[in-house]
């Protein structure tokens, strides 16, 4: 197990390279799903499938589709099946794919294989759903906040201005 | 609705509460009137309401907040400070008919209430979110300046960049403190009892260097000249006061007012030391306003953690005072750069634009050269006693080193001080008198107010001198308290 936790986490630490090292923002998504998926190894190795499932669902899901989105509506500069073709090499894709799939079963080993038994039951989405609605409904609208100074920040940086002197 | 076991500040219902209903009031009419008023209104409903408390029931639970003497005195300077800097950017907002200037108005708001969040909290996670909350805001308020949207734009990228790394490294720092103690309550992991000895030593020394940047001590005060000089002249006046003082108030509550651990010692000596001297030396050199008094406060944060690193009778009136004195000599000099630059028509910013201005503008030059003055500590203002207390504390635990360093760097700040004094004592150089004067009845009303806590202050320190922090037996003192602290907040899900 522990060989399969450091895989995991140095998979993590290479696809973040990867990601910051990449010229083209489609082949950093890509390395960035590797880096989240292998996050989500290491929260199942380490006992916290559902965590591990947050990951896997918020982020390696949502938030990446978002991501390709925005990077699809950007700079229509060449034509859209040139861009395509440059953006889908073999070489670009292939070793994220191969990636992805090792961590994929990695992932699928992990949820088949952790042990359910001890005193540290693990934690339900519902135990989750009772401390955010219980004691930590300050730390919601805190977060909430939060997402709204970056949205409102954003916002205000990122509009369009007439180009003034 | 489930409100069972919580205890909330008063402020930090208010707060949000405000900028919410300022929220749905900028989606239904952009006005800027409006918004400064609501913005207004929730500043002073918050301060009304800074000593009350929302609690339904108080047991072992996970704590998140607490309220005591030293949290609300914090948090009303920030209101105080959040309401003056509301006050000095109404012209400048007012006046860009560019864009809309709501956004204003609600950042501040965030910003404030990121600092009160940090100032009310006990526990790493609500610290982390107030932090983030204020950070975040004050990227978009730096952004926010019309007529210089690159120059702008640039020190919102830089404070992005860099609060983002040092975010990194204090989050790191959590996250160790967690695995070493198995608690998110806010003070640091006790190194005697520990599976692994190097891993509360970590923890602290990271949570610490998260906690410099943002003080702006000197090994990671880069940012700061930099972000000031880019923002507009309210903002900068923010950036100076209100994150330093959130984030020294969480760093009282983190360690306590008891005696530090031992393995901090060498390492604050030094940032203090390199702090004091660095600020006023690079200070020296500054031909901008605006970054010389950010030099300048790279040096009162120097001062202020003397006071910190020297817990005894006196630091706590020490702290008192000195928080005081800064902050309003502080928002005096904006203050009067604001209402200077509004007159002129020019930035204010550059120290050769305040050539004559003791002949053209006698009021106002006065009241800079007072806040100036109280800043280098000399006796009609408020900031001599605030530095003799300093000084006082150092003098306590004999720290002659320290204590040499404080003179020296006091001597060093009076040059520049008194060099802006000068500039202004010199004639103009040229007399074409552009007497386009508008009037700006609430910048000098402001300006008139400060000058005379700062003058009062400085003839009745007493009133000041007040016992504010945290009783130090709570918090971390002896080893049997602490242990029985640990295990109680060991016992809650994190």
């Amino acid at each position: 197990m522990p060989v399969m936790i450091l895989f995991a986490a140095s998979l993590t630490v290479i696809g973040a390279v990867m990601v910051i090292t990449r010229r083209i923002a489609v082949h950093a998504v890509l390395w960035l799903v590797v880096t989240f998926l292998a996050l989500a190894c290491v929260f199942t190795l380490l006992g916290a499938p559902f965590a591990a499932a947050l990951e896997v669902i918020i982020y390696a899901g949502a938030i990446m589709v978002l991501f390709i989105f925005v990077i699809m509506m950007i700079g229509p500069a060449q034509p859209e099946s040139d861009r395509e073709k440059e953006w889908l090499r073999p070489r670009a894709w292939l070793g994220p794919a191969i990636l992805a799939t090792l961590l994929c079963g990695e992932l699928l080993f992990g949820l088949r294989a952790t042990p359910h038994t001890g005193t540290p039951a693990p934690i339900t989405p519902r135990d989750v759903g009772l401390s955010l609605f219980g004691p930590c409904v300050m730390m919601v609208e805190l977060a909430s906040f939060l997402l709204l100074a970056g949205l409102v920040t954003a916002f205000h940086i990122g509009r369009h201005r007439p180009e003034t002197p | 609705m489930l409100i069972h076991d919580l205890f909330l500040p008063l402020p930090l219902v208010v707060l949000p509460t405000g900028t919410m209903l300022l929220l749905l009031s900028i989606t239904w009419h952009r006005s800027a009137t409006r918004s400064f008023s609501l913005a207004l209104l929730t500043l002073l409903l918050t301060l009304a309401f800074t000593h009350h408390r929302l609690t339904t029931f108080l047991h072992g639970g996970t704590t998140f907040f607490t309220e005591d003497l030293w949290a609300d005195y914090t948090a009303a300077l920030i209101l105080l400070s959040s309401l003056c800097i509301l006050g000095l950017s109404w012209r400048n907002i007012a006046r860009d008919t560019d864009q809309p200037p709501d956004e204003y108005p609600l950042l501040l708001l965030l910003g404030t209430l990121g600092a009160v969040t940090m100032v009310f909290s006990t526990n790493y996670m609500s610290f982390f979110l107030g932090l983030e909350i204020l950070s975040l805001s004050l990227t978009g308020l730096v952004a926010f300046r019309h007529h210089h949207i690159p120059a702008a734009s640039e020190a919102a990228m830089k404070y992005l960049i860099l609060s983002g790394f040092s975010s990194a490294i204090l989050l790191f720092g959590i996250g160790l403190a967690y695995t070493a103690t198995g608690s998110l309550h806010f003070a640091p992991p006790d190194p005697a009892n520990n599976a692994i000895p190097g891993l509360p030593l970590a923890a602290t020394i990271m949570i610490l260097t998260g906690i410099f940047f943002k003080l702006s001590a000197v090994p990671f005060h880069m940012w700061m000249p930099d972000v000031m000089e880019g923002a507009s002249v309210p903002v900068a006046a923010f950036i100076a006061i209100v994150p330093k003082i959130a984030v020294f108030s969480a760093l009282i509550r983190y360690f306590g007012t008891g005696d530090l651990p031992p393995f901090l010692h060498g390492t604050l000596s030094a940032i203090i030391i390199l702090t004091i001297l660095g600020g006023n030396l690079l200070a020296l050199r500054q031909t901008n306003l605006t970054r010389l008094l950010a030099c300048s406060s790279i040096a009162h944060v120097g001062y202020l953690l003397m006071a910190f690193y020297s817990p005894g009778l006196i630091q706590s009136g020490a702290v008192a005072i000195y928080l005081i004195a800064y902050t309003t000599a502080t928002l005096g000099a904006f203050a009067v750069i604001s209402a200077l630059a509004t007159q002129e028509g020019t930035d204010g910013t550059n120290i050769a634009d305040w050539k004559g201005q003791f002949t053209k503008h006698p009021l106002l030059a006065s009241a800079m050269s007072l806040m100036l003055l109280s800043l280098a500590g000399i006796p009609p203002g408020i900031g001599f006693f605030a530095k003799f207390e300093i000084a006082a504390t150092g003098v306590e635990h004999q720290r002659n080193l320290l204590l040499a360093v404080l003179v020296t760097g006091s001597i060093i700040g009076l040059y520049y001080y008194l060099n802006i004094i000068r500039v202004m004592l010199s004639p103009a150089s040229f007399s074409s008198q552009t007497d386009n004067r508008r009037n700006n009845p609430e910048l000098t009303a402001l300006v008139f107010v400060l000058a005379i806590i700062v003058v009062v202050g400085g003839i009745f320190p007493a009133w000041l001198i007040r016992p504010v922090l945290p009783a130090s037996a709570s918090v971390n003192t002896a080893p049997p308290p602490d242990t029985t602290q640990e295990t109680d907040s060991r016992t809650l899900p994190p």
